[in-house]
């Protein structure tokens, strides 16, 4: 009766009906262990008490080993395994190389790995320098194509554009006004510069301390809604969780 | 081979990956860039080819260097296992435990909705409480305009997300204020991200980042 009513909690799974025994103990076990790592994780706001406090060091080392056992897996099926099934098929290729080229690439980054095992011995780790040079580097580029392409153009490209309906309606052209001086004066808030003065002292000009304040009114008023959104968004996974508790625990 | 010349080598290797690399990304795989001109479709796709072949080469490279990362973990934890620090077996085991469900149960869920999911979950949950003590926080130790200004911004968000009539003029203003002031600053910080992100690419393209620097053999 009690396995019975733990099914009816586990969510989206609980309405799935078990086909046979089995099943129906497995999606049991599911949410028995989910209610047992949820009270762990919970123990934290108990504090650093005895027998008590260790609960949620084990549930996170748990957490850590699973993680860590999904994240060995998905490189290994994600990307190893399917580019060592390429480069054993001679007529595929992923460039207009050829299978030879692919092997070829398969077996440097291979032994890039293996290089970068050379960490530890002093005199080899030129060695290992230089292949977190090309990793870094070519993270590095697809980084500055990414934020240029993917940010910094297209919103320059939003906050710069004039609606079509400017002129029909107003609110829309104040909005747009806003935008625009909210991002340029925020924009211009991380930009400091000053001149000296006569007493060897350095001074901002009025205009440039003025155009900052009004950059900092509206990044404070956007930390202040994400800040929001997310409080939103955990209190709601902690309604969802306190519901999952009570609902087994009834 | 000096210890300068060593450094200078992975300096020089990391701009010319780079420029090859950024070159490729920009003028591969686009036509019209070069125009109606004949051949044009052959030019992109060559120019791509070097980009491509190197971001091939750094997936793997990234997918072996994290197979090493785990393989460093568990040598720690089997080092502090062997100082007596037991909580390291629970690790070990819910890592082997992992591996032995996915070798056996391939395809079955159960043990990502069984603990993976529930964990996050509740720490996602007790952020909760940690950005409420945060906030806090901040309106004990910063009681100034900006603070007030804050902790204000997101009152009307969270009373503007309530589904109450009474509310409608707050969730009006929460309306305005996420669609033109908020809107404003996140750009401004999106945008902020992207140019520190293209500064820091750029300081790495030109041998100034000390990760592949700093430690000169």
């Amino acid at each position: 009766m009690y396995f019975m009513r733990l099914q009816r909690c586990v969510g989206a799974g609980a309405t799935r009906k078990a086909s046979n025994g089995s099943g129906l103990m497995a999606e049991n076990t599911v949410a028995l262990v989910s209610f047992v790592l949820t009270l762990m994780v919970f123990s934290y706001l108990l504090g650093d008490l005895p027998l008590i406090g260790i609960l949620y060091r084990v549930a996170v080392y748990i957490f850590v080993g699973m993680t860590a056992a999904f994240t060995l897996v998905v490189s290994y099926e994600g990307v190893i395994l399917p580019y060592l099934q390429d480069i054993q098929n001679v007529e595929t290729s992923w460039t207009t190389l050829g299978n030879a080229a692919d092997v070829a690439i398969f077996f440097t980054a291979l032994l890039f790995g293996l290089l970068l095992l050379l960490k530890p011995i002093r005199s080899l780790t030129w060695l290992t320098n230089s292949v977190y040079a090309v990793v870094i580097v070519v993270g590095a580029s697809v980084a500055v194509v990414g934020a240029l392409n993917g940010t910094i153009f297209p919103l320059l490209q939003a906050t710069a554009a004039i609606p079509e309906d400017l002129t029909a309606d107003f609110s829309a052209m104040v909005d747009t006004l806003i935008i625009f001086i909210g991002t340029m004066s925020a924009l211009f808030y991380f930009h400091y510069q000053v001149r000296a003065n006569g007493a060897g002292g350095e001074q901002q000009s009025r205009l440039s301390r003025g155009f900052r304040h009004i950059g900092k009114v509206f990044i404070v008023t956007a930390l202040g809604a994400i800040y929001a959104s997310m409080i939103l968004s955990s209190l709601t996974i902690l309604t969802e969780r306190i519901s999952f508790l009570f609902q087994i625990g009834a | 081979m000096g210890l300068g010349s060593r450094a200078g080598l992975s300096a020089f290797v990391a701009f010319m990956v780079g420029v090859v690399t950024i070159l490729s990304l920009l003028l591969g795989d686009n036509p019209a860039l070069f125009g109606d001109q004949p051949g044009s479709d052959e030019l992109a796709r060559r120019l791509a080819l070097p980009g491509d072949v190197l971001l091939r080469l750094v997936v793997i490279v990234v997918a072996v260097s994290i197979v090493i990362g785990i393989a460093n973990l568990l040598f720690v934890h089997i080092g502090r296992l062997a100082r007596r620090k037991f909580i390291s077996a629970v690790l070990l085991a819910s890592f082997g435990f992992t591996i032995y469900w996915y070798v056996t149960r391939q395809g079955d869920t159960s043990l990502l909705e069984a603990v993976q999911v529930p964990i996050e979950s509740s720490l996602a949950a007790l952020l909760f409480l940690s950005l409420a003590l945060g906030g806090a926080r901040v309106m004990r130790k910063r009681a100034d305009i900006w603070g007030m200004l804050f902790v204000a911004v997101a009152l009307v968000v969270l009373l503007g997300s309530l589904p109450l009539a009474e509310l409608a003029p707050v969730k009006a203003w929460s309306d305005w204020l996420m669609s033109a002031p908020v809107s404003a600053g996140a750009r401004a910080l999106l945008l902020g991200i992207a140019l520190g992100a293209v500064v820091a690419g750029v300081r790495a393209l030109l041998g100034q980042d000390r990760a592949y620097r700093a430690y000169r053999g």
